[in-house]
């Protein structure tokens, strides 16, 4: 993992300087009557510091190759962070349950490899049944979409 | 007798039919979910808030609080039957939990883990009991320099007492409070890093944060790798302990149960780190060392009773000051403000239904909790085969839910899938979730204490220094610090825990 860790605290010490750089835009203030750029431009440098001491660490080990990637199936997180994204903006415009059950149809048949007319039936069962449960009987509020 | 009183009332409330149905939902979702590896009793009670608009506030506090130690309970079912932990509190509970279910003995594993929990739930609800009160005389002299001092304390205790990485657990803690900085600034209500945003303006949200680290990032790490679920194939025959079993048993729980208390009042530690001490601590008195791993009863015992008793300990803080100890306290502080009650010093006189019923519906959860799990294991063991392919989308679904019902606004499902981006990187490189959550949330109360302090003083730092109170908390923070590096016992038995974890 210490070609992992070099990245990951490198990236820490991108995103650290960064935040300095957007702390040192607030006002300061002085020691005694901090402002409200104090404490984040301390926790930024601090940050930086500490992400600097990890990419160190991480630098001064002997570097090995990258280790053998896990099995695992890749596309399957990604595939599915696209469909939520592609869900949260649709979530308002088609409403909750049409919505949802878009979701849980691509989540049952593309992901888990579902019969379509099994995945189908489940998505909307699932759907259906949830914004019941939550909607109507617990009254949490969710997007009634054109059907309301 | 004021106490007597005051738990007699405790009862008398928490046994009205609307609060005690509350503390079995509480109880009964919480093993549930405790059961179901991937969702977590921080994500559902997060989940869950919206819900308690509905419901009275001492009812959604004793339903909160039911969740968390339900799923305590059913966290060590699996680790035990599937050597999976359920909850992280129950990791330890896998090394010789699993190893009795091998060898035929999950029935007096899975028996004297619920035994020792629900001892170890009642002693701390008596150390509650006796505690709180006259901590909260203590808590009535914190001004803003004590409760930084606290704080302070806190953070190097979560940082300090981590299983892995120290320096990552730091950056962590660093991280979390500057997204903490986030939203208008808590003396001046300057905006920070908002970016003309409005979700941002409010500040990032703990909830799309917790749901995002330990909710979607879990799933996602789940659906890459798939979830192999071999349930251990065994006859679960006779719960109960033999005599032999509790004469092992009785030490290790009691030693448990007051360690896990007293780790559990101090902000930063939580659920988890108390068992891995407990473990370690009983090995190292064991004559019998070497049985440890291989199925020793007692390293089942001793852990369960640690995590459940400070689940108890970790309602100190909250109900006597009002600072959430660790991140569940933090989302239980959360439903406390939805009903417009601050838990603090003034709580035990101004809701006392609240303060006592929630102390008594704890024992009462307890007694539910021991009643509804021996005759349930075999449910919950169904219940694991459940394919994941089914459990995933439920538990996404859930998480939006949950996220969107706040506010309606989209923007903070947004939120929650960076931070389960965010958190599925973390647990692929090594980087704990704990600390940044627990940082994000005292670090906005730290700010606003130190500025409050130097405004209370004119812009002296001797502030600090000069109240016993403050300055005893400082010395204590700077202690946490440095003892590890100086004292060898402490050092050495912070080095098994890491060894435990493998870490």
């Amino acid at each position: 993992m210490r070609g992992a860790d070099r990245v990951s605290s490198f990236v820490l010490v991108l995103f650290a300087l960064v935040a300095v750089n957007e702390a040192r835009k607030l006002r300061l203030g002085t020691l005694t009557n901090p402002g409200p750029g104090f404490v984040p431009l301390c926790l930024a440098l601090a940050l930086a510091l500490v992400a600097l001491l990890l990419l160190w660490r991480a630098l001064r080990e002997p570097a090995t190759p990258a280790p053998p990637t896990e099995p695992g199936e890749r596309w399957k997180p990604v595939a599915s962070l696209i469909a939520l994204v592609a869900y949260t903006f649709a979530l308002e415009p088609l409403g909750f349950v049409l919505a949802t059950a878009a979701l849980l149809f691509f989540f049952f048949r593309v992901l888990d490899g579902q019969r379509w007319w099994i995945a189908l039936a489940s998505a909307v069962v699932v759907s259906a049944l949830s914004y019941l449960i939550f909607a109507r009987a617990l009254h949490v509020r969710l997007p009634e979409g054109p059907w309301s | 007798m004021e106490l007597i009183s005051g738990l007699l009332y405790g009862f008398a409330v928490s046994f009205t039919p609307a609060n005690l149905f509350a503390c079995f939902v509480g109880v009964f979702i919480g093993t549930l979910i405790g059961v179901l590896p991937g969702i977590g009793p921080v994500a559902t009670m997060s989940l869950l808030l919206p819900v308690t608009y509905a419901m009275s506030p001492t009812a959604s506090i004793i339903m909160m609080a039911g969740i968390y130690y339900g799923a305590m309970y059913g966290g060590s079912t699996t680790s035990i039957l599937v050597n999976i932990p359920g909850e992280a509190a129950s990791v330890v509970t896998c090394l010789d939990g699993y190893q009795m279910a091998r060898q035929g003995r999950a029935g007096p594993a899975l028996g004297i883990a619920a035994f020792g929990s629900f001892i170890a739930g009642t002693l701390s609800v008596l150390g509650i009991m006796l505690l709180a009160p006259p901590l909260t005389s203590v808590a009535l002299r914190f001004g803003p320099p004590e409760i930084f001092g606290l704080l302070l304390l806190g953070f190097t205790m979560v940082t300090y007492l981590t299983a892995g990485s120290k320096l990552r657990a730091v950056a962590m803690a660093l991280l979390g409070m500057l997204l903490g900085t986030v939203g208008l600034d808590p003396i001046l209500a300057t905006p920070r890093f908002t970016y003309g945003s409005v979700t941002l303006g409010d500040g990032l949200g703990l909830v799309p944060i917790i749901m995002g680290l330990f909710g979607v990032s879990e799933v996602l790490l789940n659906i890459e790798k798939g979830v192999t679920q071999e349930v251990f194939e065994t006859r679960i025959k006779g719960l109960l302990p033999t005599r032999e079993d509790w004469k092992i048993s009785a030490a290790p729980i009691a030693r448990g149960s007051v360690l896990g208390f007293f780790l559990g009042i101090l902000p930063g530690i939580g659920a988890i780190i108390p068992t891995f001490i407990s473990y370690a601590l009983e090995r190292r008195i064991s004559r019998h060392p070497e049985r440890f791993g291989t199925g020793a009863i007692e390293g089942v015992a001793a852990p369960e009773a640690a995590n459940n008793a400070a689940t108890g300990g970790a309602m100190i803080p909250l109900l006597t000051l009002g600072i959430a100890p660790n991140v569940v306290m933090a989302v239980l502080l959360g439903a406390f403000l939805i009903h417009g009650v601050q838990p603090g010093p003034l709580l035990i006189r101004e809701h006392p239904d609240m303060f006592w019923g929630v102390i008594a519906s704890m024992y009462v959860g307890n007694v539910i909790l021991l009643i509804l799990n021996l005759p349930l294991i075999g449910l919950w063991v169904q219940l694991l085969r459940v394919p994941y392919g089914l459990l995933f989308p439920l538990i996404l679904l859930f998480c939006i839910i949950g996220v969107y019902s706040e506010a309606s606004n989209v923007w903070d499902i947004v939120v929650m899938l960076v931070f389960g981006v965010v958190g599925l990187l973390m647990k692929k490189y090594g980087y704990e979730a704990a600390p940044l959550v627990l940082a994000f949330v005292l670090g906005r109360m730290a700010e606003e204490s130190f500025r409050q302090s130097l405004l209370l003083s004119h812009g002296h730092f001797d502030i600090l220094f000069t109240r016993p109170l403050a300055t005893a908390l400082l010395i204590l923070a700077l202690a946490v610090m440095v003892l590890p590096a100086v004292v060898p016992p402490v050092k050495r038995l912070l080095g098994t825990v890491g060894e435990e974890t493998g870490t």
